[in-house]
């Protein structure tokens, strides 16, 4: 009896003793698949001790970053390592430490990339997917478009009669804003009856922040920014303007779906999958499933991508980062730099990115995975020529911030407040908030 | 050990319970409830006296979430009761002869509220929704179910249609538990069915009333998880319950003391309104 009970207590000691590294990661997505199949290859390598394996544990993504605020400021140790994101670095800095990573970082990521996470300078995660806006539209109308006289025709009189200029169909790659108010009035039955589809557009208005940052990419086109290089508030701007007045033309004139002011990401996915809406402005993250022909057989293989259209100051999409960093509470700290700094080396990456995940890669790595993974070319080159970060975007309050504009604007859209009080409540709260 | 040492053994488990579970949160919200405190200061707070509550006083945010509530709250109780006690009248002879038939009826209740939120989110949605679709096949369009102007109208539909089981199950026991020989009684002076439902039922179920009306005001008046999945806090902040605003307050404001000033006002609304309604209930039918 006294060698069983020895026995159990020296197997409970070894069990206790055995402390794995702990990474939460992004739950839900193909960043989880990918995040799997990383971890899977590096806890077969030689040179990880038992000690240093690494154990994925996920959350719902719903409110993910309120119960990851709650559980950080609470000190946790339930894991090592846990997501951050470009606009939440600052939220979060205060309950992780930063991390040196190591030269291998630099060739699998630019300088601009590994930035996405730093916050005062300090390095506070390994960037391991870029997100950034497609303009989704549908190949086999424009192709129409572009080539039919009577579409084109009608597509004339619609633009002259609605935005007042006599615009003529144009390569999605060429577009400016007019160009695709113009494609969603045309390709919306309540203005043509002769449209395909039900709607020109879908837009994502539900007041969540989110959202804002999809709408930024059409603002910022327009010349609008959170503050100047002075620091000071530019928010009630002719480019904030501009870009809030088309979203409400477009949702006023029936070109979006009319419950757009509810919906978000999976709200417009089902919309343009459904193949009532022609184009669309999304994350780049939805291009998988939208042609996946057995998810969405109403528009797989009919789908073309392009950066958002241009505005007067030129062509911008919003990016931000997903990475991994470490916890300030974690107990075991060591094995999860070791995870760390292993996890930004190329070949890391390479696994990563060959599972699904979408790194911004240096151009040298892309190359070697292009036959793969071909959409990560156009992630990068988006990323590189027209990807922006909104001035004080990755400050401390980012995440109010942007909550604060998804309230204001909606209301806006929603015909409650009017664009100036809208704007005004914007630019007092962001004073407010970059204040404290 | 005497029978009061024993009654001090036996009970201490639940107060110790309720100490750790419910007095100790309490006083730690109280001190944070006059505290500037975020999540960066949670063991640090910084005692400000009454200015949280000033702070949600003077916000127009918390009176125009207030506001929702005792709309939403007021409409979905009162759609709620009329349709429990129609039901509870109408169905309760076939209740009577087939009482399983109440657990398909209750089934609504026993959906968590976030899944509900979750599930109208598919239902009504234009493209992939049940109810649009035959909206779209009998009349050409569907309506926004959703957008600014119908969104209250929905979210209170969605609350009646889950939590009127609820209602009926008390009203139909209340209305079962009346004596026969009442009604009888009753009948010999030849009243008509309102008579009798107006002079003698109703007087007789007014503690149920009372009863299910306090709580589903009180649960609707609260209502957080299926507003906050289906539209959130809504287009300009139109779908902010007080829930949510203490949510936000907290979560996304990270202004721990006002989220909990204001907990703290809603906590006080709701013990008075108690205090009201059992006075009331106990006043002679």
């Amino acid at each position: 009896m006294k060698t069983i009970l020895a026995a159990a207590l020296l197997a409970l000691g070894a069990g206790g003793a055995r402390a794995d590294v702990t990474v939460l990661g992004w739950p839900g997505g193909p960043e989880e698949v990918a995040l799997r199949a990383t971890v899977e290859d590096y806890n077969k390598l030689p040179s990880v001790a038992a000690d240093d394996k690494v154990k994925l544990i996920f959350f719902s993504r719903d409110n993910f970053w309120d119960k990851l605020q709650a559980d950080l400021a609470a000190g946790t140790a339930e894991f090592d390592a846990n997501l951050t994101a470009t606009y939440a670095v600052g939220r979060y800095a205060p309950f992780m430490e930063p991390i040196d990573l190591p030269a291998s970082a630099h060739a699998a990521f630019s300088d601009g990339v590994l930035k996405t996470m730093q916050f005062e300078g300090k390095q506070y995660g390994v960037p391991t997917d870029l997100s950034l806006h497609f303009m989704y539209y549908r190949s086999d109308l424009i192709a129409k478009l572009l080539s039919d006289p009577a579409w084109k025709a009608k597509y004339t009189e619609i633009a002259q009669a609605k935005l007042g200029k006599a615009l003529v169909p144009k390569d999605p790659d060429q577009w400016n804003w007019d160009d695709y108010a113009a494609t969603a009035l045309f390709f919306t039955k309540s203005i043509n009856p002769d449209s395909p589809t039900r709607y020109g557009t879908v837009l994502q208005m539900k007041n969540l922040l989110f959202n804002m940052m999809v709408w930024h990419s059409t603002a910022r086109s327009y010349g609008g920014n959170w503050e100047d290089t002075s620091g000071a508030i530019t928010v009630d701007g002719p480019g904030y303007r501009a870009g809030l007045e088309l979203y409400k033309k477009l949702y006023d004139a029936g070109t979006s779906p009319k419950d757009s002011l509810s919906y978000e990401y999976a709200e417009a996915n089902a919309a343009f999958g459904s193949g009532q809406a022609a184009t669309m402005l999304q994350w780049n993250a939805a291009f998988g499933d939208l042609d996946n022909a057995e998810k969405t057989p109403a528009v797989a293989g009919k789908i073309g991508t392009v950066a958002p259209p241009a505005g007067p100051d030129g062509r911008f999409t919003h990016i931000h980062g997903l990475g991994l960093g470490l916890n300030a509470s974690s107990k075991h700290k060591a094995g999860a730099i070791k995870f760390l700094d292993w996890l930004a080396s190329p070949e890391a990456m390479t696994i990563y990115a060959k599972a699904g995940g979408s790194p911004a890669l240096q151009p040298d790595i892309v190359a070697t995975l292009a036959k793969d993974r071909p959409d990560l070319v156009k992630l990068g080159t988006f990323a590189g020529q027209y990807g922006f970060v909104m001035n004080g975007a990755t400050s401390a309050k980012a995440l109010q911030i942007y909550e604060l504009q998804a309230k204001e604007f909606t209301g806006y859209w929603a015909g409650t407040e009017t664009e100036d009080a809208a704007l005004k409540a914007t630019a007092t709260g962001m004073a407010a908030l970059l204040k404290k | 050990m005497t029978a009061r040492a024993d009654g001090w053994v036996m009970i201490a488990p639940l107060t110790a319970f309720l100490l750790l579970m419910l007095a100790l949160p309490f006083a730690v919200d109280c001190i944070y409830a006059i505290s500037r405190v975020s999540f960066e200061t949670l063991r640090a707070p910084r005692i400000v006296g009454l200015q949280n509550f000033a702070i949600v006083l003077r916000d127009g945010e918390f009176w125009g979430a207030m506001l929702f509530s005792l709309r939403f709250a007021l409409l979905v109780t009162a759609a709620e009761i009329l349709l429990a006690l129609a039901l509870a009248i109408f169905l309760a002879p076939l209740l009577a002869r087939f009482p399983w038939l109440m657990a398909p009826l209750l089934l609504p209740t026993m959906v968590a509220p976030a899944l509900v939120g979750l599930m109208y989110r598919l239902v009504l949605h234009e493209f992939v929704g049940a109810v649009p679709y035959y909206f779209v096949l009998l009349t050409g369009d569907s309506p926004s179910f959703l957008g600014p102007d119908s969104a209250f109208w929905t979210l209170a539909t969605i609350e009646t249609l889950q939590w009127t089981p609820f209602a009926l199950l008390i009203l139909y026991t209340a209305y079962q538990s009346i004596p026969t020989e009442v009604r009888e009684a009753a009948a010999l002076d030849g009243p008509g069915p309102w008579q009798m439902l107006r002079l003698i039922e109703l007087p007789l179920m007014r503690p149920a009333l009372l009863a299910v009306g306090f709580i589903r005001f009180i649960d609707s008046f609260r209502v957080f998880d299926n507003v906050y999945t289906l539209t959130g806090a809504g287009a300009g902040g139109s779908t902010t319950t007080i829930s949510i605003y203490i949510y936000e307050a907290f979560f996304r404001r990270n202004d721990i003391g006002v989220a909990v000033a204001a907990s703290m006002i809603l906590l006080a609304v709701a013990f008075a309104l108690l205090t009201l309604v059992l006075r009331w209930s106990e006043r002679p039918a």
